[in-house]
């Protein structure tokens, strides 16, 4: 009967690990980057962050973000707000909407690394 | 050559007082545009909260870096979560509050600190 009892005890115990490691995991495999992976996907990016100095002209004239160095949850965090309309810039919106989360965390990757 | 002679130095000082006001202009864009960094430094003691000291370490990975970043693109960033062109509960909470001014010297200040660099 003792035995029973835990046996009982430790199945749930297992199912309750479980349950907890699976809520968990989730959010990590979404976040995973590969920066080598984002690096073939900057074409579009580089037309105004890859020019030094360069200013946007439309709606408003600015200096585009520096990337370099930029927390990769941020640019992720960024990204979706374009993509979802929560920023309203015209050109973000159209590029954030075409990429997946894959493309956001490897570009976040890349980008976030330091230096040129 | 009489009226060439009247019409020349009318339109050489237009012209002149022309090139020195877009002169003037394009001078006065790019840099700060009247943000004073360290008034901007006793600003910033609430946004360090978030963004960390000079806004070069923020709290969570979620939070940007703002250290390193152009003046007119911060500016740009707080007047749009204050028009409500950039919707973000926190952002939007702590820019309502801001002046120009204080824009200009919250940005004018973490222009001025250094993390983030350019990566093309």
């Amino acid at each position: 009967m003792m035995a029973g009892e835990n046996s009982r005890l430790s199945t749930a115990a297992v199912l309750a690990a479980a349950l907890v490691s699976a809520l968990v995991s989730v959010p990590s495999a979404a976040a995973e980057g590969d920066a080598a992976a984002g690096a073939k996907k900057i074409q579009m990016c580089q037309g105004c962050h890859g020019i030094p100095g360069f200013r946007t002209a439309y709606p408003d004239v600015y200096h585009v973000p520096r990337l370099g160095g930029q927390s990769p949850a941020y640019i992720v965090a960024a990204l979706k707000a374009y993509k979802a309309g929560d920023r309203n810039h015209p050109t973000m919106r159209g590029i954030a909407a075409s990429l997946s989360d894959q493309d956001m965390a490897d570009l976040a990757a890349y980008y976030s690394g330091a230096g040129k | 050559m009489k009226a060439f002679f009247f019409a020349n130095p009318f339109s050489l000082s237009s012209l002149l007082a022309g090139v020195l006001g877009a002169a003037a202009l394009a001078a006065s864009l790019p840099a700060n545009a009247g943000g004073n960094a360290a008034a901007g430094e006793k600003k910033a003691e609430t946004c360090a909260a978030c963004h960390g000291p000079g806004g070069a370490k923020p709290a969570t990975p979620d939070y940007p870096v703002l250290a390193g970043q152009h003046a007119d693109y911060l500016r740009q960033a707080l007047t749009a979560y204050q028009k409500g062109k950039r919707k973000n509960a926190i952002m939007s909470g702590m820019a309502a509050p801001l002046s120009k001014q204080d824009i200009a010297d919250l940005a004018a200040y973490f222009a001025s600190q250094k993390s983030l660099t350019d990566k093309y």
